[in-house]
């Protein structure tokens, strides 16, 4: 979740430095794994130079058809002149300004040069220029009544921190900026702003038509619908918002859906009301072969697992996941129907999984989404679509299943102590819960609903303590009654057989316990690759082929052993155990020939030949268990045997071949 | 009695000297020349007897002679022999300790298993015991007795290698902590370590197959200041003594509070560089006191019984120790690489 911190003083009066925050969210709260600087540099008076200007004249450049020659008052001085490129705006207009000197988001630096042969002293800017939105079909215009030569960043959010919070999967809370305010605040025992969100005066009394077949699947669902709706782009603020949070903005009504998900953490969507069959909703299950075309314009087949928002006719939403493209927000659109719904974790991970189809909505839903939430994400759109989108909102229903009550959890201030190892003098401990929203009553603790369901037991309440008081809390060991901890046999076992053959010489590798495997019947039927697709019989193979490699480099005197697992295919789960492997190469011999270790020269030999073992790597792969190959080239396969850990699950195989490396 | 002058006569000095040199010259052995010198120089031997009757003073110079050049004829073949013999025992022995020996290399341990050694030393040393449980491990143990949420995303086939609804590559030591708390009463404390395995796509940082260490403490007042003191002690053994140790709070299934402990950066002392991504801290795994499910799991009393639980990576803690900058080198067992540990 990328949080901007100019979005989250809107809610908490943060005053702490961003440094200290993100250490104190990351111990207490959520990881923020970085702080991303975004905009205009801000360093070397490099802000001082993005200013708010007046034009004050505007006419075609003399030399060229396509841009415009401009005087523009910046609040110092002589009136500038700016050759843009833009024809949105005339004389009079308020604009971004930025003066020769100014370094760009993307590092380009202005300076003031000739265009056509007219010097321009700056630029006037678009959105895109500073990171405040994609649009570059014309300079930003600004509201006339700031003054010229204001700083640009008093009046939009040229310049940004954002946190990048990673919130764990029992905190879908935290997946919004105003649960980071919420969090935020407890910490620094600050005053939180309210939800944002006010219902505006409702314009008409139509009725909305929802029908919920299915409330286990979604037990919440409100619909509201807005007429004369204008779709266009989103204010700059808006615009800005999202991009610092990392969504692209796209219409403003999509945009405000998105931004109402982003302020509260309840995913919403917008269909256009007059592709609504009947003019109807029903939340029901996909019907066995019904088939969708989402958003991203993929045809999806459904099953009856899956939740759908359907209108009279046909599905016209995978509920939670993704929208349909037929009922999809257009440039023609004038009614909305907005959904503010609540939907079941399990029923919205199983069908992201299956369809393989993760997005915003999804994330949120599969953690468990407060089902309060509904209510306010709906009032914050309201106010929105109203505002910026001259809609008229004409009517609202609100269907509910059971929806859950707070639970409420006997609660022990000494057994948290007991369990953190630290005492919290009861009363702190009760304000710390009251600033996370509890309600503490005696001995017993209730749980704000958007905690509901990662708070529901006593040790969950103690968490909350804790995570508060991790910094204090002391080292200390365990007083131990009873003392045992030896290595078994076998653990000892295993590291003699090692030092023994790294005494030999051999040096140990680690190679994949999977592999393309044909004898075995434990197989992954959706492996990531085929190299990684079975569990392994033999350690041979990817000891031969690690030799290999090694041979292609150039190495001479190659030694290696692996001890590690294999898995033979034994009742309801393989039998695994340990075995050792080793294999020695050489290519010529010489005193780094480790395979002379393992011969003895015979009596009858002459001193000046001594019996050498050729391993050709790739020539001896053994197509059959080594053991059985012995007779032919009993030199290699000594040294490729592989003996098993345990003798008594030894098979006469192994145990038949001379072993240079019996402990 | 025969005559003195006949017996004399019949011992030609002269020609028994030719005929011993040239027996002498022949043989082959230790044994046959010795034989040769008893039937020439022996008590019984013509020469002898022949010396012992001698009367004149000439015939005595010839035998005596005789004698001193059959005597040296054995010695200086003796000597020849034996020489031969050392010769040939030089060349042919196995082992002459006399000589200097070839140089004899050592391999080399691979850095998983000295980490994995210098853990179990660690554990050993504060009295846990040490075990390894199955790869291949039922959803059961691997999930639900763990207490993981239906829509815990670890369940999902796009984070764990399935093989079908019962059956699973586990994806972490844990179930460990189930198989020792059916097997015996607490107090229980024991580390397991093995290898694990998640559905990542292979990178510098991920490898879909790797190795962790999972501890657990269960017994009467156990507290999350012992689990602080108790990993501290760890990442000091693994790290060096001036490491420190914090918690962030954390979410695991099976343990609540949950938190992930973190060891001051050993590259920059915790002043912040690129290693830790300039936060002074380096994340090293998932720990927290045992949730009340899975002693109820288990059948034990979460009021009676408190515990903790703690699990890292091994190849992470050898990436660390060794600056190893991409975790594939630990398994393609490149003499060149595995040569420097």
């Amino acid at each position: 979740m990328r949080v901007p911190v100019s979005w989250l003083q809107d809610y908490v009066p943060l005053e702490a430095p961003l440094d200290e925050l993100a250490t104190k969210l990351s111990v207490s709260a959520a990881e923020v794994e970085g702080i991303e600087r975004r905009g205009v540099p801000d360093r070397d008076g490099n802000l001082g130079l993005f200013r708010v200007g007046r034009v004050l004249e505007a006419a075609k450049h003399p030399n060229a058809d396509r841009l415009q020659l401009c005087r523009v008052d910046v609040g110092e001085g002589e009136p500038l002149q700016i050759v843009c490129g833009a024809w949105n705006f005339g004389a009079g207009a308020t604009v971004a300004v930025a003066l020769p000197g100014a370094v760009l988001p993307g590092g380009l630096e202005l300076e003031a040069r000739k265009v056509r042969g007219e010097t321009s002293h700056g630029m006037i800017l678009a959105e895109d220029e500073v990171e405040l939105g994609t649009d570059h079909t014309g300079i930003m215009v600004l509201d006339d009544q700031f003054e010229p030569g204001t700083p640009l960043a008093d009046v939009l959010p040229i310049v940004d921190d954002v946190l990048l919070v990673e919130p764990t999967g029992n905190r879908p809370d935290l997946l919004a900026v105003y649960g980071v305010a919420r969090e935020v605040a407890a910490l620094y025992d600050l005053e939180r702003a309210p939800m944002p969100g006010r219902d505006p005066e409702r314009a008409g009394e139509e009725p909305v038509d929802v029908q919920v077949e299915d409330l286990v699947g979604c037990p919440r669902y409100i619909g509201r619908l807005f007429r004369d709706v204008q779709i266009g782009p989103s204010p700059v603020w808006l615009k800005s918002r999202l991009l610092a949070a990392g969504m692209r903005p796209i219409s403003n009504i999509v945009d405000i859906t998105n931004y109402a998900m982003l302020a509260l953490g309840n995913p919403l969507h917008a269909f256009d009301f007059a592709t609504l069959r009947g003019g109807r909703i029903v939340v029901r299950r996909a019907w066995t072969g019904e088939k969708m075309r989402t958003l991203d314009g993929v045809e999806r087949e459904l099953t009856p697992e899956d939740l759908m928002i359907a209108d009279a006719e046909r599905s016209v939403a995978l509920a939670g996941i993704m929208g349909g493209e037929d009922t999809e927000i257009g440039e023609a659109t004038t009614d909305v129907l907005l959904e503010a719904a609540n939907f079941e974790p399990f029923t919205i991970f199983r069908s992201s999984e299956r369809l393989r189809l993760r997005t915003e909505g999804s994330n949120r839903w599969e953690k468990g989404v407060d089902p309060y939430l509904a209510e306010p994400a709906a009032m914050l759109a309201t106010q929105l679509f109203v505002e910026l989108a001259g809609a008229r909102w004409v009517g609202h229903t609100d269907v509910q299943g059971d929806l859950p009550e707070r639970p409420a959890v006997p609660y022990r201030p000494e057994r948290a102590d007991r369990l953190i190892g630290i005492e919290t003098p009861r009363d702190e401990q009760h304000g710390l819960l009251r600033r996370l929203g509890f309600d503490v009553e005696g001995e017993r603790v209730t749980v704000p609903t958007w905690r509901a369901r990662d708070v529901t037991r006593e040790v969950d309440v103690i968490e909350e303590i804790a995570r508060f008081r991790l910094e204090d809390v002391p080292f200390t060991l365990p007083e131990r009654r009873a003392m045992f901890g030896s290595l078994s046999r076998e653990q000892k076992l295993r590291r003699r057989v090692e030092d023994v053959l790294v005494g030999l010489g051999f040096t140990e590798t680690y190679t994949p316990s999977l592999r393309p495997d044909d004898e075995t019947t434990w197989k992954l039927p959706e492996p990531i690759s085929v190299e990684l697709s079975a569990l392994r019989t033999r350690l041979l193979p990817s000891l031969v082929e690690a030799a290999g490699r090694n041979a292609e480099v150039g190495e001479r005197g190659i030694g290696l052993f692996e001890i590690a697992r294999v898995y033979l295919p034994a009742g309801e789960l393989p039998d695994e155990h340990l075995r050792v492997a080793g294999i020695v190469g050489a290519t010529s011999g010489g005193s780094k020939d480790l395979s002379r270790r393992f011969t003895r020269p015979s009596r009858r030999s002459r001193p000046s030949s001594p019996p050498r073992i050729r391993c050709s790597i790739r020539a001896r792969r053994p197509k059959r268990p080594p053991a059985r190959s012995a007779s032919s080239t009993r030199a290699c396969s000594r040294a490729h045997g592989e003996y098993s850990s345990s003798s008594s699950r030894s098979s006469s195989a192994s145990r038949a071949t001379p072993s240079p490396m019996r402990t | 009695m025969s005559e003195p002058g006949d017996t004399v006569a019949a011992v030609d000095a002269e020609a028994l000297q030719r005929e011993a040199l040239s027996a002498i010259e022949a043989v082959a052995t230790a044994t046959e020349l010795d034989e040769l010198r008893v039937r020439y120089l022996g008590r019984r031997s013509d020469l002898k007897q022949a010396l012992r009757q001698v009367r004149d003073r000439e015939t005595g110079m010839a035998l005596n002679a005789a004698r001193e050049a059959i005597e040296e004829a054995v010695a200086g073949r003796q000597a020849q022999l034996e020489r031969v013999e050392l010769d040939r025992k030089l060349t042919e022995d196995v082992v002459d300790v006399t000589l200097p020996g070839e140089p004899l290399p050592l391999g080399h341990l691979h850095p998983i298993t000295q980490v994995r050694r210098l853990v179990e030393d660690a554990f050993l040393g504060l009295g846990y015991e040490i075990r390894d449980d199955r790869e291949v491990e039922t959803v059961e143990f691997n999930f639900d007795k763990l207490a993981f949420a239906p829509t815990h995303p670890s369940r999902s086939s796009r984070d764990t290698f399935f093989f079908d609804d019962s059956y699973v590559l586990r994806t972490e030591t844990s179930p460990s902590q189930i198989h020792i708390l059916e097997e015996k009463e607490p107090p229980i404390y024991m580390v397991s370590l093995g290898r694990v395995y998640r559905r990542d796509a292979i990178t510098a940082t991920r490898y879909p197959i790797f190795h962790q260490f999972e501890g657990l403490a269960v017994d009467r007042g156990l507290t999350l200041a012992d689990l602080k003191g108790t990993l501290l002690h760890v990442m000091r053994q693994l790290y060096g003594p001036e490491r420190r140790v914090r918690f962030r709070t954390h979410f695991f299934p099976f343990t609540e509070p949950s938190i992930e402990p973190d060891v001051s950066c050993g590259i920059c002392g915790g002043e912040g560089c690129r290693t830790c991504k300039y936060s002074g801290w380096i994340e090293m795994g998932g720990a927290g006191m045992v949730d009340p499910r899975v002693f109820e799991n288990v059948g034990l009393d979460p009021e009676e019984w408190s515990g903790f639980a703690f699990g890292c990576g091994l190849e992470r803690a050898a990436q660390l120790r060794h600056d190893i900058p991409d975790i594939r080198l630990l398994w393609e067992g490149d003499l060149r690489v595995l040569r420097q540990f």
